[in-house]
Formats: structure tokens, C-alpha cells, sequence
């Protein structure tokens, strides 16, 4: 059982944006296995898989490759080693055809000039060596998005990689190609191949990973046998948090509905249903938290809600009035408020002041502008207003917000989606990266805004936060609702395992049965 | 009308396609950058500093042919500048054209005034033209042959680059890793092709043609230099390589249709009362066109896929049973 | 001002201070290299352009006024490059304002002042909606505006050739030039003997209009904020794409309205070869007064004064050809693109600047 590959104490610290990538990562896969390297959006894992690949210098650490240390500087070393990886956005030239893609720099030819004849046929063989067949004249703009991936995976094979990194592999295949994708990898994994596949979708871990990986913030948090895990425990190990954080809340009557969701479809950039006939409910006076991890449709469904992008199907109903034709502005002149995803760089401008960042949402009301013409005395008062009533430190009207920190940050884009008092908050990842104090800040308001009157929306990949600010949780599982808990009686494990694609039905199982255990597939 | 038909002659067509020539070397240069995903719109500047220093080599050194090649080292060289100060301090492109443009067309004449005093145009009688070429058994081919012999070293040897660019880039691996780089630099950088120094050839490369071309004004055609003489021909190989969708032999029908606009408006002037500026315009216009066409193909195909997409949506919820989880 | 905005001046101004230095170093180099006196050149050319004569001619006047199209054509771009559209169509849209402002010159009849305003509104109007199609265009079709623009530039010089050649031609003159325009179209000189006056003025209003309108208006605030971050504008709610034609329909307005105040104030009649690179030229003035209408305007004096120490001052006295001039202009638009060539001098004065600070904090 020797070690195909061993990255010993890797760290990368990136300037740019001020984030730890790698924090002392230690992470091996043993030769001729299937390893699957989890974790969240930024949890480091591809970062880490870049400077494996060479794409990436760390900061410190070793490589050792069958227990030889390696110095990789450029993708050629790793290849050179035997390592070849599928990035998660193609590396493909569209127009080109299966053939000229797979044999991209490494074309046959004496004189320079080439020969598509001879290139096909050898792409032929090479498909057929390892039964997976293409055509070699096909292409890649004519071809379906499971077949260009097999057309990456062959280029790397062509290039006698023996150890295979995928990163998020199934993010974009329907579910037959995901299955087909899963006979590949147990194919080659049969033919003595190592493969890691990074992923954030547990449920393909445990259907053909031997080992499993996990990362989180930057570091390593443990690596287990499939056999020996379940994606409740995976789950938690992912997304749970080292504190956990209590917030008061008192029971209050929750009132009208003010968001309703009625059968709702949006179809994703590659064509794929991103939501599938989603409906909800969501009440004044009421947090409903969108539970699940992250990749099952989540952004969609907040811009589908929020009016960033149209619906494929269904009807949105806002305080009774259907919204599908109503743009982003009218949403929010209604009492719509978005704390997004992406603080830096949707829900902030970070090249411009603080007033012209708190105002972008109401700019054009009677309070701020007449005739056309900004009042700039006001908002700067109104800026004053917000920094004071949030305590933004090193905030000031007139200045650049693009020294302060993300906490700070976050309370900018919070101080002015509540400062309106709406009567609908979105809240989407609303304390992705946020120090302990500055989850504690968001966690407070938005219960107080739940206090006040308005429903809430919150999306969120974090269960200790699901569990702690929800009244009613929804999980979201491949665009669908999985199912509806409410959150007085729910318990980790069960949204843990509706998470996973399991059903309400799985559930009563787990709870007949003494202690958890994980669903068979 | 009848005078209208007889503008059509032979004597046209030569014309015509001696007027395409410095387009047509500037746009194949351009056709390449572009090709290569780096946009070069400083081809005026290089056809202007291949204009003059081609005559000035011719002078000195007492060579025409030996101007022309000098003339292609200069723009080549400038082509170089262009790549280093572009990839090394990441200049914008427009910017950094602008600036090129603007400093060659003031300090070739200032250089010329230098020189020479204090003159808007200078030229010198010892400066020989390059001479048409007749090619012996190709000239005396009824209809054809005067329309193809006949013209000079450089007009041929336009030809020849622009099947030869045609090889490159379709037939040999140094023009499908270039063509890499311009439709997915990072697919052509993970297998190890070196984008920079293929980006920089290209624009190299194209200095030269665009110097050449710039000399094809001044020692080819006019025998002196002026200021300003490539006079918008830069911009204009630009919407060639534009119209001809950035492929050779687009390319080159291209500069066919600038080249015999040209022509065309000058001759009608005589005979007709056609405007003859309304007649370049032909050409410009199309360029628009073809810019607008290929906007909306693109449009059009991404709308199709998201109608195809949720019908498709529509139709499997249609013909699916209740659905079982995994 | 403010330690801190002190500073973010300093930065704005800093690589085109830097880049202009550079420049008058190649003209030094030049200038040895032609064997010409070295000093006296710098001190002729700075006297003359931006100076006056003993005997009261002060061509620094002249320099005004051939800053006043510049101006404006500067005034487009920084519009148009502010809400996202890199567009040079500054020249075309130039082009249509000087010919509808030519043509209804002599083809209408009105008193002074109103006749004055009725071509500078038809201009703006014309080289607004010259400007709009670019915008149209990106916004419905996704057409590259930079593309679009360079045709639409070529198209409409050709037009207005064929204009001043055939329909609009005045005489039978070998130089083609529609009729001048009458007198009560004029824009007023205040200088007997220059054209300098209105034309200026109006300039100077259209500085200060669009300064107010970037910073002040709703309509300035959509189309910065669409500019600087796409996504930001969506989440926002604000009209990105309203906004954006919004933008190209005032930058086509003000290089419209060059022409106008070229035809009435200089030349009073288009004719053939009526542009000579404005446009481009007022492009360069954006792109080194850092997008900026007080860096345009600033930025526009010094080129024109540049240009004319070099025309009157050091071709005249010295006998150095005058396209020295626009040689170093071009030099500093290039050290400009360049700026990173100059971060290194940039970071050593910022830490001096922070050294004081933590002084006087300490101190």
C-alpha cells in the first residue's frame, strides 16, 4: 500500500484577496485508489489540487510523488510525474475537434505540418484502449458536456497520466452521465490508476470513493474510510463550525405570507434544470432557511427570487402580486431586500465611496435625489445614520470602502438592505467568511428584523446557523425540495440526511432504528 | 449607363487589385493577431513606418529592393516594441495603439524635416520605383493574362503570404497551437504551449507585413513620402480582417472589395455622376454588417438553447411518472 | 483638503505628472540628437505656447481655443468610458455635428443668438443620435462597441467627403468647402484676430455640466456605478442598459456639439479634410486627464499649447520641425499606458507619505 502521492504541510496565503488558502494542509492517496477531496466553496480544495498540478507555487510545504520528493513548478513537471488533472472549466478550444483537442501540443508530425487522418486514428486507439469512445472528427461545440469531459479525461490519459485529478467532475453532467462517469472511474481505478476527485457532492463520494478527504476554511480536517463514514458525518465535518453559536430567539405569531413560490422552474447556463418545481411559503414574522449544500440550486434560487434572472417556469407571488415580469428595482421599491452571496462583488462596489455604496438600492426615491439631482447632504447623513446605528468601524461617508474588513464589510451591505425597512429579506450565505463576532452581529439582526415583522429567507450551507435562526426548514437537494422540517422538533441528523438526497421516509427509518446509520444506494 | 459599363475594364481590375495590396498585407497581419487573441489596431502606425524608412533605405543605400526589406524589419521591430511593452507592463492594446499611431505619424515627418528641411513632402530622383514584373507565358493568356502579370515584386509576393498564411494556420501545428491560444489561452498554456512568444511572433509578424505594405505606397507607387501617406489604410486592413472573418482567403476577397471600391470611385468620377465617396462607402457599410451578423448568430443561438432547453424541461415532466429519489 | 484626500490626489495625478516628465526627457533626447540648443528649446516652447508676446499677441489665446474642440471631444470619451462602453467614436460623431451645424448655417435664416443655438442643439442632436447606434447596438446585439465605432468613424468621414464634394459644395474652387454659414451663426471671438470666445466659454459650461452630472445626478450615479461593476448594477436594481445608451446618447451630444463650435467659431463652413483627428486627439486628452472633465480640460490646454510652442516657438526660432509637438504628445500617452513603469516611484513616495503620518501620530 504505497503512497502515490503525499503533500506535506502545504500553505498559501493569497494577497489579493487577503485569504489563506492552505493553512499547514497534509493530504496523501494511496496508489491505485479512488480519493475524493471534500469540502465547501473555498475550503481550499482546489487551490490545494493547483499546486499539486503546478499551476500553483505554495508558500511552504512538500511533495513527494511514490515517495520521492518532487519540485513542481509548471503543469510540464506534474506531467512529467504522471499527474494529469480535469479542471473544472474545460480546457478545450471549441472549435477545434475531439482529435486536435486530445493531441493539442503534442501533435504527430515530422515537418510541422500535420495529418488529421493519422491524428484520428490515433485517438481512435487511445479511446479504445481505454473504452472510451469518441469521434475524433466530432467538434466540441457540437458536443454534449458529458462527452467533452471524456474528451478532457482522454487528453490526459494520452499524456500517460497514471494519477487523475478531477475537480468537480459531476457539477455539470446530467444524472446519466454522472452514472457513466462513475463506470469510468471504477474502470480505471481497476486498471491501477489513482484517481482524486474533488467535489462538493457527497453522495457520489460514497457511491465510488475508497477514501475519503475533508477541508474546510483552509485546513485539512480528516480523512476517513467511505466505508467507515456517512455523509451526516461528512456533512458536519464540511460545513460545522468550531463554536457553536446560540442566538436567542423568542416564539413569536408569524403573520401573512408575503413570499410565496409557486411551482418555480429556472433552467441553468448548460441547459440542466438548476430548480425543479420548487414551492414555499414565507410569512411575515417567519426565518424559513433554505438548507442543503452548496451546487443544488441555491443562486439560482435566489436570483430567480430576487429577480436577477428570469423564471423558466412557476410564478412568484410577492405580497399577493405576481412578480415574474417585475425587474430587480420594482422588486425592491415593494420592500425586497438581498444580502447576497458575494459581498465584493455583487453586493458591493468596491471601487466607489460608502454613500454611493449605501444608496445603490434607493437612490432615485424622494428621500435621496429631486429632479434628478442627488442630495448629497442626505445621504451623507444617512451614511453617518447606518455606520453609527451598525458600528462599521473605519467607515466614513465620502471614503473608499476597500480597505475595511469583511466583517465591516458585510455589515455596509446589511446596514443597507435593512436600513429600508423591508418586508422581505433574502439573506443567501450571509455569514460565509465572517469573523465570530460579525456572525453573532447578522445573526442578531436578522432575528430582530424577524421580530419586526418581515419573513426572511435564508440560504445557507452551515447547519449549526440553519438550526439556530430557522423556524421552518426547507432542504434543497438537486434543485427539489427534499423536504420541510419544522425547526422546534427537527434534529441535525435529519436535515443531515435530507441533505444527502435522502427522504422524509429515509427518516422515519433512521428514527426506528437505534442510532444513525447511513442510507444505502 | 453606358458610360457606367465602361469603367469595367482591365485596366480596373489591375487597379483594383494594386490598390488592395497594402491593405491586404496590413489585414493578413492583422487577421493573424487576431487569430492569436491579441487585437492589433496599430497597423497604421507600422505601414506608416515602413513607408518612410523604406524610402529612406532606398536612398541611402541605393537599393529599392533593399528598402523593402528594411521596411520590413522596421515594422517588424515595431511590431516587437508593441509585444514587449503589451505583455511586460500590460498596457491596454487600444491605448497603446493610439499612442504608437500618434507618435509615427508626427515623428516620421519630423525626422523627414530633420533631414531634409522644412518640406511637406520629400522624394529624390534617384529613388527608383520597383518595376512591374510581366510574367512571360502567364501574360499572353487571353482575358486572364493581363489581369494576373504585370504587376510588382510586391503585389505577388502579397499572394504568396496569403497562401502561405493559409498553410500555417490550417495545415501545420505552429498555426492550429497560435489559433490555440486566441480561442482558449489557458487551454493552450496547460499544455505547455508558450502563448507569449506566440502572441509576440504574430504581432512581429504582422509589423512586417504592414511595413511592406506601407513601402508598397512609397517605393512601389508614389516614389516619395508624405506625411500621413498610409492615410487610414491601417484602419481600413482592420475592417478587412474584420469582414473577412480573420480567415486568409476572407482576408484577401476582402481587400479585393476595399481595393476595387477604390478603384472604382476614382474612375466613376469621370464618367458618371455616381458619388464616388458613396462608393468606398460599399465596402465599410458591409464591414458594419458583418459585425452586426455575427453579434446576432450568437444571440440567436443562445436564445435557441434556453427555448430548447425549456421545452425540453416541459416535455420530460410531461412524460415522467412520479418521481423516485436515488 | 483632508490628509487623506491630499493623498488620493496625489495618486490620480501622479502617473500622468510622471509620464509627462518622461515625455519632455525624449524631447530633451531629440533635440540633442538634431544638434539644437537643449534649454532654450524647453524655455521657447513653454514661453511661447503658453505665453504671451511683448507686443500683446498672446498665443496662448490660440491655445485656448484649439483646446475648446478637444475639450469637448475629451468631455464624450470620459462619458462614454464611464458607464462601461469603450467607444472611439468621438471623431464620427464629430463629423455629424460639423455638418448639420454647416448646413443649417447657410440653409436657415435666424437672428444672432438663436441662430447660434439652433445649430448647436441640431448638432448635439445629430451626434447624439450617431452616438446611440454604437450603444444600440452593444446593448441589444452585443456588437463590440470598439469595432462598431471604428466602422461607424469611417462611414461617416466618407459621408461627409461626399457632402462637401457634391450636395453641399459651394463653388467650383479645387478645394471642396460647403457655403460659409451666415453671419448671425457666428460664435463671437473676444480676441480680434483669434478665434478664441463663445466657443471656449461653452466649453468651459460643458466642463463644469458634466462634472455635475457624473456626480451629482441620478442619471451620472447609474451609469458609474454600471460602469464599475456590472453585477453590482444588476443586484442594485439600477437600469444598466438604459443607462449605458443614456451615456453613449450625451457622449455623441458633446462631440456633436465640437463640430458645431468648430463651424461657427473657426472655420464658419465645412470643407474637404474637415477632420483632422479631433476626435482621436480628444481621446488622448481623456485617457491622460485619467477620465476625469478637469484632467480632460487640463490635459487639453497643455496639448494645445504643447503643439503650438512647437508650431510658433521652436519651428519658428529654432527651426525644429513643429511635429515634435505631437511626437512627445504621443510619448506621454504611451508612458501613461505604461503607468506600471512608474510603481516603483509610486510606492516610495506613498511610504514617505506613511512615515510622516505615523510621526505625527507618535510625535
Amino acid at each position: 500500500m504505497s503512497l502515490a502521492i503525499e503533500m506535506k504541510g502545504i500553505t498559501k496565503f493569497f494577497a489579493s484577496t487577503h485569504v489563506q488558502a492552505n493553512d499547514h494542509v497534509d493530504f496523501s492517496v494511496e496508489s491505485g485508489e479512488v480519493h475524493a477531496l471534500v469540502g465547501e466553496n473555498g475550503a481550499g480544495k482546489t487551490t490545494l489540487m493547483n499546486i499539486l498540478y503546478g499551476l500553483i507555487r505554495p508558500d511552504s510545504g512538500e511533495i513527494f510523488i511514490d515517495s520521492q520528493k518532487v519540485d513542481i513548478n509548471h503543469p510540464d513537471d506534474a506531467i512529467k510525474h504522471g499527474i494529469g488533472m480535469v479542471h473544472q472549466h474545460f480546457k478545450l478550444v471549441p472549435s477545434f475537434t475531439v482529435a486536435e483537442n486530445i493531441l493539442l501540443g503534442m501533435e504527430p508530425t515530422q515537418t510541422g505540418f500535420l495529418n488529421q487522418q493519422k491524428e484520428n486514428m490515433l485517438v481512435d486507439q487511445v479511446a479504445r484502449k481505454y473504452n472510451l469512445l469518441v469521434d475524433p472528427s466530432a467538434r466540441i461545440q457540437d458536443l454534449p458536456v458529458g462527452m467533452q469531459q471524456r474528451v478532457e479525461i482522454l487528453k490526459v490519459l494520452q499524456r500517460n497520466a497514471k494519477i487523475l485529478v478531477l475537480d468537480e467532475p459531476t457539477a455539470v453532467l446530467t444524472p446519466q452521465e454522472v452514472n457513466e462517469l462513475i463506470t469510468v472511474i471504477r474502470g480505471l481505478s481497476k486498471l491501477s490508476y489513482t484517481i482524486i476527485f474533488i467535489t462538493h457532492k457527497l453522495i457520489e463520494v460514497m457511491s465510488v470513493a475508497d477514501r475519503v478527504s475533508v477541508m474546510r476554511g483552509g485546513r485539512m480536517i480528516g480523512t476517513k474510510k467511505v466505508s467507515e463514514t456517512s455523509i451526516p458525518e461528512l456533512a458536519r465535518m464540511m460545513v460545522g463550525r468550531e463554536v457553536l453559536l446560540r442566538v436567542k430567539k423568542k416564539d413569536i405569531e408569524r403573520g401573512d405570507v408575503v413570499l410565496e413560490a409557486k411551482d418555480i422552474s429556472v433552467v441553468a447556463v448548460n441547459g440542466l434544470p438548476a430548480i425543479s418545481h420548487v414551492s414555499f411559503q414565507v410569512h411575515q414574522g417567519e426565518i424559513v432557511a433554505i438548507a442543503g449544500v452548496s451546487g443544488n440550486g441555491q443562486t439560482e434560487l435566489v436570483e430567480a427570487i430576487s429577480g436577477m434572472n428570469s423564471l423558466d417556469g412557476g410564478e412568484i407571488i410577492f405580497k399577493g402580486k405576481p412578480v415574474n415580469q417585475a425587474s430587480v428595482g420594482e422588486r425592491r421599491n415593494m420592500g425586497m431586500a438581498h444580502i447576497p452571496e458575494d459581498r465584493m462583488v455583487v453586493g458591493l462596489n468596491l471601487q466607489t465611496t460608502l454613500d454611493e455604496n449605501l444608496i445603490v438600492s434607493r437612490y432615485d426615491h424622494s428621500e435621496f435625489s429631486r429632479y434628478g439631482f442627488l442630495l448629497i447632504k442626505t445621504i451623507q447623513e444617512f451614511a453617518e445614520k447606518v455606520v453609527k446605528a451598525f458600528s462599521i468601524s473605519a467607515a466614513r461617508p465620502g471614503e473608499s470602502i476597500s480597505m475595511l474588513s469583511g466583517g465591516n464589510l458585510q455589515k455596509v451591505v446589511v446596514g443597507r438592505e435593512l436600513s429600508g425597512n423591508p418586508s422581505f429579506v433574502i439573506a443567501n450565505q450571509p455569514t460565509r467568511g465572517l469573523d465570530v463576532g460579525s456572525i453573532e452581529f447578522v445573526h442578531k439582526t436578522l432575528i430582530e428584523e424577524r421580530d419586526k415583522g418581515a419573513g426572511v429567507l435564508l440560504v445557507s450551507v452551515e447547519l449549526d446557523e440553519v438550526m439556530a435562526l430557522a423556524d421552518r426548514i426547507l432542504v434543497l437537494y438537486r434543485g427539489k425540495i427534499q423536504g420541510e422540517l419544522d425547526a422546534a422538533t427537527a434534529t441535525e441528523e435529519q436535515v443531515g440526511i435530507l441533505m444527502a438526497g435522502g427522504t422524509l421516509d429515509d427518516l422515519e427509518m433512521a428514527e426506528t432504528k437505534a442510532g444513525s446509520r447511513p442510507i444505502e444506494r | 449607363m453606358e458610360g457606367f459599363f465602361s469603367v469595367f475594364t482591365v485596366e480596373l481590375l489591375n487597379s483594383g487589385i494594386r490598390l488592395a495590396t497594402p491593405i491586404l498585407l496590413a489585414a493578413l497581419g492583422g487577421a493573424l493577431c487576431n487569430q492569436a487573441g491579441v487585437l492589433n489596431l496599430a497597423l497604421e502606425s507600422k505601414m506608416l513606418l515602413g513607408a518612410f524608412v523604406g524610402i529612406l533605405a532606398a536612398f541611402y543605400l541605393g537599393n529599392s529592393y533593399v528598402g523593402l526589406l528594411v521596411a520590413m524589419a522596421a515594422g517588424g521591430l515595431l511590431g516587437l516594441l508593441f509585444a514587449f511593452l503589451y505583455h511586460k507592463y500590460k498596457v491596454d492594446l487600444v491605448i497603446l495603439a493610439i499612442a504608437f499611431n500618434l507618435i509615427i505619424v508626427e515623428l516620421t515627418v519630423f525626422v523627414m524635416r530633420a533631414l531634409f528641411g522644412n518640406v511637406g513632402s520629400w522624394s529624390d530622383p534617384s529613388i527608383v520605383r520597383i518595376p512591374d514584373i510581366q510574367i512571360p507565358i502567364l501574360h499572353d493568356i487571353p482575358f486572364i493574362g493581363p489581369i494576373l502579370s504585370g504587376y510588382n515584386i510586391i503585389v505577388y509576393f502579397s499572394w504568396l503570404v496569403t497562401i502561405a498564411m493559409f498553410i500555417f494556420l490550417y495545415k501545420m501545428r505552429g498555426g492550429r497551437h497560435l489559433r490555440a491560444v486566441g480561442e482558449n489561452k489557458s487551454a493552450a498554456e496547460t499544455v505547455g504551449i508558450n502563448a507569449v512568444l506566440l502572441q509576440t511572433l504574430a504581432l512581429v509578424i504582422s509589423g512586417a507585413l504592414a511595413g511592406l505594405g506601407g513601402a508598397f505606397l512609397s517605393i512601389g507607387h508614389l516614389k516619395l513620402f508624405t506625411r500621413n501617406m498610409s492615410n487610414g489604410r491601417g484602419w481600413i486592413a482592420i475592417a478587412a480582417a474584420m469582414f473577412g472573418v480573420n480567415h486568409p482567403i476572407g482576408v484577401f476577397l476582402a481587400s479585393l472589395f476595399f481595393g476595387f471600391a477604390d478603384a472604382f470611385s476614382v474612375r466613376i468620377q469621370n464618367v458618371t455622376d455616381l458619388p464616388p465617396n458613396l462608393v468606398k462607402l460599399l465596402p465599410n457599410v458591409a464591414t458594419l454588417l458583418v459585425l452586426i451578423i455575427i453579434a446576432l448568430r450568437s444571440k440567436i443561438a443562445l436564445s435557441m438553447a434556453r427555448r430548447r432547453f425549456r421545452s425540453q424541461l416541459r416535455a420530460d415532466e410531461a412524460a415522467r411518472p412520479a418521481e423516485t429519489s436515488l | 483638503m483632508t490628509q487623506n484626500r491630499l493623498l488620493k490626489l496625489l495618486d490620480t495625478i501622479m502617473v500622468p505628472v510622471l509620464a509627462m516628465i518622461s515625455g519632455l526627457i525624449v524631447m530633451g533626447i531629440l533635440i540633442i540628437l538634431i544638434k539644437k540648443p537643449l534649454f532654450e528649446s524647453y524655455a521657447i516652447l513653454f514661453s511661447t505656447g503658453f505665453g504671451c508676446e511683448k507686443y500683446g499677441n498672446c498665443i496662448f489665446i490660440t491655445a485656448l481655443e484649439r483646446a475648446t474642440p478637444l475639450i469637448f471631444t475629451g468631455l464624450s470619451a470620459v462619458v462614454a468610458f464611464r458607464s462601461g462602453m469603450f467607444s472611439i467614436g468621438q471623431e464620427g460623431q464629430y463629423l455629424v455635428g460639423a455638418v448639420a451645424a454647416a448646413w443649417l448655417g447657410y440653409v436657415i435664416h435666424l437672428p444672432p443668438i438663436l441662430h447660434p443655438l439652433l445649430l448647436m442643439l441640431a448638432a448635439m442632436l445629430a451626434g447624439a443620435a450617431y452616438g446611440w447606434i454604437p450603444g444600440i447596438l452593444r446593448v441589444k446585439l452585443g456588437v463590440n462597441e470598439l469595432l462598431a465605432t471604428i466602422m461607424l468613424n469611417s462611414i461617416a468621414a466618407l459621408v461627409t467627403e461626399h457632402l462637401v464634394q457634391f450636395p453641399m459644395r459651394a463653388d467650383k474652387s479645387t478645394t471642396a468647402h460647403s457655403p460659409v454659414i451666415d453671419k448671425t451663426a457666428y460664435l463671437t471671438s473676444f480676441v480680434p484676430g483669434s478665434n478664441w470666445g463663445m466657443g471656449f466659454v461653452i466649453a468651459v459650461i460643458a466642463v463644469i455640466v458634466v462634472l455635475l452630472y457624473l456626480w451629482r445626478t441620478k442619471a451620472g450615479y447609474e451609469q458609474r456605478m454600471a460602469g464599475q461593476s456590472k453585477l453590482f448594477a444588476l443586484y442594485g436594481g439600477i437600469p444598466s442598459d438604459k443607462s449605458a445608451i443614456r451615456a453613449m446618447l450625451i457622449s455623441g451630444a458633446l462631440a456633436g456639439l465640437a463640430g458645431a463650435v468648430e463651424v461657427m467659431g473657426v472655420h464658419h463652413r465645412i470643407m474637404t479634410g474637415f477632420s483632422t483627428g479631433l476626435g482621436f486627439d480628444g481621446l488622448t486628452a481623456a485617457i491622460l486627464g485619467q477620465i476625469h472633465p478637469i484632467g480632460v480640460f487640463i490635459v487639453a490646454i497643455l496639448f494645445s499649447g504643447l503643439k503650438l510652442g512647437a508650431q510658433l516657438g521652436l519651428q519658428l526660432q529654432l527651426e525644429i520641425p513643429r511635429e515634435l509637438g505631437g511626437t512627445i504628445i504621443g510619448f506621454i500617452i504611451l508612458f501613461v499606458a505604461a503607468g506600471k513603469l512608474y510603481e516603483d516611484s509610486i510606492v516610495r513616495v506613498r511610504n514617505w507619505f506613511a512615515r510622516r503620518n505615523s510621526h505625527s501620530l507618535k510625535g
